[in-house]
């Protein structure tokens, strides 16, 4: 177990820099004026003022040159500040945001972050649970509902079903409205006697003893969270199900019946766990995705996370911004990856072992 | 019907049938006719072989009679206790009193649980024992199928195939039954371990005065093992006998055409043996032959056969065989 830990870890420095070449390459595709923003917060106005950043900050040295300086930063020699180097957390500036991409992210990431926290167990357990009941009931009522909403989940794209329910929630019922906080809320949060422990609002404010706020902020999500759980149950629907049939059909099964097992716990013990093998990917893939941001439902919602923030540099061409977005997503992919592999070694003991 | 008190399991008119299920609506198109009318009996301490081709239906037998398929219609007596009307705790119960080998020792061994788990589960559910005492019946099992009994915090993927089907027998054994069906519990291994799982059956069947429904497709093993045997063909009973009786007299063309296929290893004998070639292959479950469903495929096949399904019937002492020319 320890050893395999240790293998996944040393893929770890590999794969961060895959995905630092994958985005600097990108990069090389930008003008000049555009990777200036790596490194200044204005748009070089004259021609001599570009010839500038270009000579101090590199843009014109051998590509290895150009990727160290990416990574590092480069120090200025007069007053010793760096400015750019990935590795410091310095992904440039947005100049849609008009600050940095790092500070970007940290002001948007906490939204995202609370709305994958409490998305996470109605997207993920509810789906599962609905793909346990359909093959349990394998060809039953269940089953055929299941199907069919899974068919139709799966066909019916985000956008308009978020619109959907954004009518009767939001224009219709008035119940759910878009957006992060009330105005009123906003007010006792940016007040100065609201303390930010985690940037998480539901959690600072349960934390600042706020119940009315948490409450708002949580109105607030149940749509995205609505949306998100359906599209992501018929996914999860089909998996866990085709997943827990072919489980149970394996002849340890037959085997657990045959020992005298109640059937309850021939399912519970022996078929759920062997079915979790393949779920757990997904479930890992999912809190991923939904970690990076989902674009159109923050969209759909008005709602502030990284999805909607770079969906709106996307759609101002920031492409540094854009690519700071990837950047972080990466890292953000390559640590759940890990996470995923390490829950794998703990289910499957053909895993830990080999 | 000789020994009537010693029988442990009888089967009577056991009928198996699997639904086909076909289009949008999954409506029924038709029947597989896996075990058809099917009435044996196993005696108590022997070892009662049940042989035929891949497809015959003699899994789908020991399967249905350890009610891991609920039969179609017919009656398994286990003792007097009708198993075909018991139902949730009260099979339960029974399923301390018989247990089954299975086939495959790869696929029949729950991947994520511990040896230890696997064999001790039984006594768990069964309420018989926990803690120590579990510990110490999961090792006294491994002990007996000759395992080390410091293999019982391993997993199944680390055992070469004899020793899953040791762990196999050992979980089976753990809960003490008197009937276990062995359903071709060495056709997955080599030759080499077949022996070995072979004589490990054979003692403990003297050690523990068990019951066994061998499944086999390899006559000698069965010749070998078993003191009677039941021939299957296409989902019924063609011919029932004591070892020798069946062996050295078979009556059905069947078991006939099944034994002269069986080299015999002695190069002068074998040239000179006859051997009778079955033309054609086994025809489908799901429309098996009108009368004798071995008639489109019998050398001695007459008007007869066609019409009339012929009866099980005991044409000599505990000989057994349906068959018209018989």
């Amino acid at each position: 177990m320890t050893a395999y830990i240790i293998r996944r870890l040393l893929l770890v420095p590999l794969l961060l820099f895959g995905v630092t070449i994958l985005i600097f390459g990108m990069l090389q595709f930008l003008t000049p004026v555009e990777r200036s923003a790596l490194y200044v917060r204005d748009i070089p106005k004259t021609e001599k003022a570009l010839d500038g950043i270009i000579k101090k900050y590199g843009l014109d040295q051998p590509l290895y040159v150009q990727y160290w300086r990416w990574l590092v930063g480069t120090k200025d020699q007069a007053t010793g500040e760096r400015s750019g180097g990935i590795l410091f957390g310095d992904f440039g500036f947005s100049r849609v945001g008009s600050q940095p991409v790092a500070s970007l992210i940290k002001q948007r990431f906490p939204n995202t972050l609370d709305l994958t926290l409490w998305a996470v167990a109605p997207v993920i357990l509810v789906g599962i649970w609905l793909g346990i009941q359909a093959a349990v009931h394998h060809n039953g009522f269940i089953d055929q509902a299941g199907r069919v909403f899974s068919i139709v989940g799966a066909s019916f794209p985000t956008f308009v079903f978020g619109l959907l329910v954004l009518m009767i929630f939001y224009s219709k019922l008035q119940w759910f409205p878009p957006g992060r906080l009330s105005d009123w809320a906003n007010q006792v949060v940016m007040s100065g006697g609201f303390r930010s422990y985690t940037s998480l609002l539901t959690i600072d404010s349960l934390l600042n003893g706020r119940i009315d706020v948490f409450w708002d902020a949580l109105k607030h999500m149940l749509l995205p969270i609505l949306t998100l759980s359906y599209i992501n149950w018929a996914t999860f629907l089909r998996v866990t199900r085709s997943s827990m049939l072919e489980t149970l059909r394996q002849e340890y099964i037959t085997t657990a019946r045959a020992k005298g097992l109640r059937e309850n716990d021939v399912i519970f013990k022996h078929a759920r766990p062997n079915a979790m093998i393949t779920v757990v990917t997904l479930a890992g893939f999912t809190v991923v995705g939904l970690m990076g941001g989902v674009v159109i439902t923050e969209t759909v919602f008005d709602y502030p996370g990284i999805g909607k923030a770079a969906a709106d540099a996307a759609a101002q061409l920031d492409v540094v911004t854009v690519l700071g977005f990837a950047l972080f997503n990466g890292l953000i992919l390559i640590i759940a990856n890990l996470v995923v592999d390490i829950i794998y070694a703990v289910v499957d003991p053909r895993v830990r072992l080999s | 019907m000789s020994n009537h008190n010693n029988i442990l399991v009888k089967t009577e008119d056991l009928v198996m049938h699997f639904p086909i299920l076909s289009g949008v609506f999954q409506r029924q198109v038709g029947v597989v006719h896996a075990v058809d009318s099917v009435s044996f009996w196993v005696r108590r301490g022997e070892t009662f072989g049940l042989v035929g081709e891949s497809g015959c239906g003699k899994t789908t037998a020991g399967r249905t009679i350890l009610q891991l398929y609920r039969p179609t219609s017919g009656h398994v007596y286990f003792e007097d206790i009708d198993l075909t009307k018991l139902k949730g705790e009260e099979l339960r119960r029974m399923r301390r009193r018989m247990q089954m080998i299975f086939q495959d020792p790869y696929a029949s061994l729950n991947p994520r649980m511990t040896i230890a788990e696997i064999v001790g589960e039984p006594l768990l559910v069964h309420n018989i024992a926990k803690g120590a005492e579990l510990e110490e019946r999961v090792r006294e099992a491994l002990v007996t199928v000759r395992l080390s009994p410091t293999f019982a915090s391993r997993y199944p993927h680390e055992f070469s195939g004899g020793q899953r089907q040791r762990i196999g027998i050992a979980r089976a054994l753990v809960l003490q039954p008197e009937f276990i069906v062995c359903d071709e519990p060495i056709s997955a291994l080599d030759v080499s371990i077949q022996a070995q799982v072979i004589n490990l059956l054979e003692d403990l069947q003297e050690k523990f005065n068990l019951t066994y429904l061998f499944i086999a497709h390899d006559l000698s093993v069965v010749r070998h093992i078993s003191d009677r045997v039941a021939v299957m063909y296409l989902g019924i009973l063609a011919e029932m006998a004591s070892r020798d009786e069946l062996y050295n007299h078979p009556l059905h063309p069947y078991t006939q055409a099944l034994l002269s296929a069986v080299p015999v290893p002695d190069p002068v004998i074998e040239e000179k043996r006859k051997r009778i070639i079955l033309e054609g292959d086994v025809p489908s479950p799901v429309n098996p032959p009108s009368g004798c469903r071995f008639r489109t495929r019998c050398p001695l096949a007459q008007k007869i056969c066609a019409e009339q399904v012929p009866v099980w019937r005991e044409v000599a002492p505990d000989h057994w065989v349906a068959c018209h020319l018989v």
